[in-house]
């Protein structure tokens, strides 16, 4: 390989057909004079701008379109040299960092010597080593290229704003059991929105049997498992789901504010009683209607219940995980749209509710397509107010455009499968933990269960993983029409 | 290294194949080989420059057409047409002498399709100490002995890599005027002999070998300096509707220079395009006509000139990229070492030099 360019943080390389380089791949472009090199990522490769090509190509096939029968007499094996130049190739890189005395900087300033430098291949234990991408808390994502694994650090993940996206059937749900199942054996706590109920199998291994983790995950179907009852309710949790929920206007709110007081002074708080009251309540007639209305809204999602035997308490789910490390897995599959919000509205607001009061530590939160039961207000919160609480969460998705670009401005970890729609590209290139050609380049040719990684966890040098399989139960497959038939 | 290449035969044509003197090729190989061995770390200097055959021969200009255009009328018979040309190029500088390669390519096209029979490139190291021993052994190896041209001043070193082109184009020629029964065989250039490259006695011999076969050789120009009135013959076309021949009459040569066939300006298309054409002096002049008919019938003949012999063209015309490869085979195979000379003229002028080439 040689330099054949720099322009800003852009090197070009001339690669000939015996240097195999593949996007993803890292280089060191070694100055020894200068005593530093370049780390660049291979971002593009294209074909060498050889003279005379366009010729050849042109040559071979002047018969009508039709390749030319011949015999080519060559002595001198030429053509195995025409061949050589003509598939030379132009090795697009971006510069990732300069290496001086074993240890990396972000400058890119310098010139190496284009005809004395050398060009090597880095490995991505190297380079991992370089930029100390270790620690104590491994987990290990998969293989790389090089059949080397990559090794992030738990710690990482902690307290930072993730974001997993790619394309349909790319392996998005795995990587994110796979972070969650690591997360959990480190006895972190995470809750899991989980849309489709794939996540329920998170304590199966595939043949069915119980894995290590079995006992450590809580599978919360509303409705079913999961019923709350109002007095386990603090009153702000209750309006939140009401007003942002159910929409409940502000006027309404401020009445079944006294209504709540009044329930609670005579000790009946309970659906029963609520039910009671309003239609008798002292109030406008329309504010009457809206109340009575979110109350049918309450009692209709099966969530509510006044029998304290079938409530259960997300906080001992989430107490039994904070002392041994688990996973609350809330189930919203087969979920209404209204009854979904309700859940994470109560499931958000008593997580707040719990880390304000430190009865939590913190909580790792994975939400998957979120923007389907997430309301518009909470992204700021989550990015911003809830950070400082302590819910560090992990955005799953495959429609990238469902997530605000502050998010991804935001975002420390970004973990991107394949994508081949330009406009899904160019919502992911905003992230501001990498430049766009790099996500746009990169994403477009990652195989199936391979993702780019990017941010903190690989210290900002984008790498391309094959995530590791998981022994874990798959849960929510597609239901087929045409499966099992002939 | 020489022994390493064993050299059976020549490519297969797809048509009779008589005893064919396979030395040429050979020797092509062994003196390239040869001419490569001493020039470990010899530094080149690359230098890519097209050498243009240009036909500077004095013919007497009493040049004038014959009254009557010959029209012409596609002949309905099938017929191989087959074509050959050659290439030579120079693709760097020592410090003793020049790098070229040169190449050749037959095509013919028979039953519709094309095909074609590739020979290079050869890659000469040619000094002022080895351009006679490379020259005299490779026109011995072809044809036997060194024809009169011998006993001319021996080529400027410059003019090496067209002669040695010349010399793969004459025993192209030959071996397709020896296989080939009854067909067209279309020449490049004129056959106009008697010159460095065109000796008079091998030249008769290509075309006494054709005449024997039953064959037509139809020399295609695509430059001439043949004037009438001071206009180019292919410039002055009488309104006349294509296909039609102008014999041209009144060329008279100087010693040694010798015509061997008659001179014709073609034009095949209604384009405004036409070539000078030679044809065999010894063929009847119904058979030449017959000839350019069946040509007409059995070649496609895209503005005027035959798609074979354009084939033959592009198939030995080295392309940029063919260069550097050769020139990445000199360095690797050969222990050639690349400099880059500055050009004096960009040098000394800056943006007002023109470059060597025009110098």
């Amino acid at each position: 390989m040689k330099l054949y360019k720099k322009e800003g943080n852009v090197l070009q390389i001339l690669s000939f057909p015996n240097e195999t380089v593949e996007k993803g791949d890292y280089l060191l472009v070694e100055d020894a004079e200068a005593r530093r090199g370049l780390v660049a990522q291979v971002i593009d490769v294209q074909f060498a701008s050889v003279p005379g090509v366009l010729e050849e190509l042109l040559r071979s096939l002047p018969d009508g379109g039709e390749v030319i029968q011949g015999e080519d007499f060559d002595p001198l094996d030429i053509a195995s040299h025409i061949t050589y130049i003509q598939d030379a190739s132009l090795v697009i890189c971006k510069i990732r960092a300069t290496v001086e005395n074993e240890s990396l900087s972000p400058s890119s300033s310098w010139l190496p010597s284009r005809s004395q430098s050398t060009i090597k291949k880095l490995t991505i234990p190297t380079l991992l080593k370089l930029a100390k991408v270790d620690g104590k808390l491994p987990i290990v994502l998969g293989g790389t290229k090089d059949s080397s694994f990559l090794t992030i650090d738990a710690s990482h993940l902690d307290g930072r704003l993730n974001i997993i996206t790619g394309k349909k059937e790319t392996g998005k749900s795995h990587l994110s059991k796979l972070l969650m199942a690591n997360l959990v054996g480190y006895k972190a706590t995470v809750v899991v929105f989980d849309l489709n109920g794939e996540y329920s199998g998170l304590g199966m291994t595939s043949d069915g049997k119980r894995s290590a983790h079995y006992d450590k995950v809580h599978v919360l179907t509303p409705s079913q498992n999961f019923k709350v009852a109002l007095k386990q309710l603090n009153l702000h949790v209750l309006l939140g789901i009401l007003i942002h929920a159910l929409h409940l206007p502000g006027t309404s709110a401020r009445e079944f504010r006294r209504i709540w007081q009044s329930l609670k002074e005579r000790d009946k708080l309970t659906l029963h009683e609520l039910g009671e009251v309003i239609p008798v309540w002292q109030c406008n007639q329309h504010v009457r209607d809206a109340l009575f209305s979110r109350y049918h809204s309450l009692i209709n999602s099966g969530f509510f219940t006044d029998n304290a035997a079938e409530a259960m308490l997300l906080e001992d789910c989430l107490f039994k995980a904070k002392e041994q490390g688990g996973a609350v897995v809330i189930n919203l599959r087969n979920t209404s749209t209204i009854d979904r919000q309700i859940v994470v509205e109560y499931v958000l607001g008593r997580l707040v509710e719990m880390l304000t009061s430190w009865k939590l530590k913190a909580t790792f939160l994975f939400a998957e397509e979120a923007h389907l039961y997430l309301r518009e207000t909470y992204w700021d919160d989550i990015v911003t107010r809830m950070r400082h609480f302590g819910i560090f969460t992990t955005f799953i998705t495959n429609q990238p455009d469902t997530i605000r670009e502050n998010i991804y401005r935001q975002a420390d970890n970004i973990f991107l499968f394949n994508f081949t729609n330009e406009h899904d590209l160019d919502v992911v290139s905003r992230a501001a933990r990498v430049d766009a050609e790099t996500v746009r380049s990169i994403a477009r040719d990652l195989p199936p269960h391979h993702c780019l990684a990017l941010g903190k966890v690989v210290q900002d040098f984008p790498m391309v993983v094959k995530v590791k399989a998981l022994d874990i139960k798959t849960m929510g497959e597609t239901r087929l029409f045409f499966n099992g038939t002939n | 290294m020489i022994e390493q290449y064993t050299i059976t035969t020549t490519p297969k044509y797809n048509f009779p194949q008589p005893a064919i003197d396979t030395t040429l090729p050979k020797r092509f190989i062994e003196l390239s080989l040869h001419s490569l061995k001493h020039v470990q770390s010899q530094p080149i200097q690359l230098n890519q420059q097209n050498f243009q055959q240009t036909n500077n021969i004095e013919i007497l200009n009493t040049v004038h057409f014959k009254p009557q255009p010959i029209a012409l009328r596609p002949r309905h018979m099938p017929s191989i047409v087959a074509a050959v040309d050659t290439s030579s190029i120079k693709i760097g500088e020592t410090s003793t002498g020049i790098l070229i390669a040169v190449r050749g390519a037959n095509v013919w096209k028979e039953n519709r399709s094309y095909r074609y029979s590739r020979l290079g490139p050869f890659i000469f190291h040619i000094t002022e100490e080895n351009k006679r021993e490379v020259y005299t052994t490779l026109q011995r190896a072809y044809f036997s002995m060194p024809h009169e041209n011998n006993h001319q001043s021996f080529p400027n070193i410059i003019q090496m890599p067209m002669r040695i082109a010349s010399l793969l184009e004459r025993w192209l020629q030959t071996m397709l005027s020896r296989t080939i029964s009854k067909g067209l065989i279309l020449f490049d250039g004129s056959l106009t002999s008697g010159i460095g490259d065109t000796p008079i006695q091998l030249m008769k011999e290509i075309l006494s070998a054709a005449r024997k076969r039953e064959n037509t050789v139809l020399a295609f120009s695509k430059m001439t300096n043949l004037r009438l009135n001071g206009r180019l013959i292919t410039d002055v076309l009488p309104e006349h509707r294509p296909p039609y021949l102008y014999e041209i009459s009144g060329l008279r040569t100087k010693p040694p220079i010798l015509l061997l066939g008659d001179v014709y300006v073609a034009r095949f298309s209604k384009e405004k395009y036409a070539f000078r054409l030679d044809i065999d002096r010894e063929v009847a002049y119904q058979q030449r006509i017959e000839a350019v008919e069946k040509l007409l019938w059995n070649e496609s003949l895209s503005q005027s000139y035959p798609e074979t012999l354009r084939l033959a063209h592009i198939l030995c015309t080295f392309t940029a990229n063919e260069v550097i490869a050769m020139q990445h085979f000199a360095v690797r195979k050969c222990g050639f070492q690349i400099i880059d000379r500055p050009d004096m003229h960009k040098l000394l002028f800056g943006p007002f030099g023109r470059g060597e080439s025009y110098s």
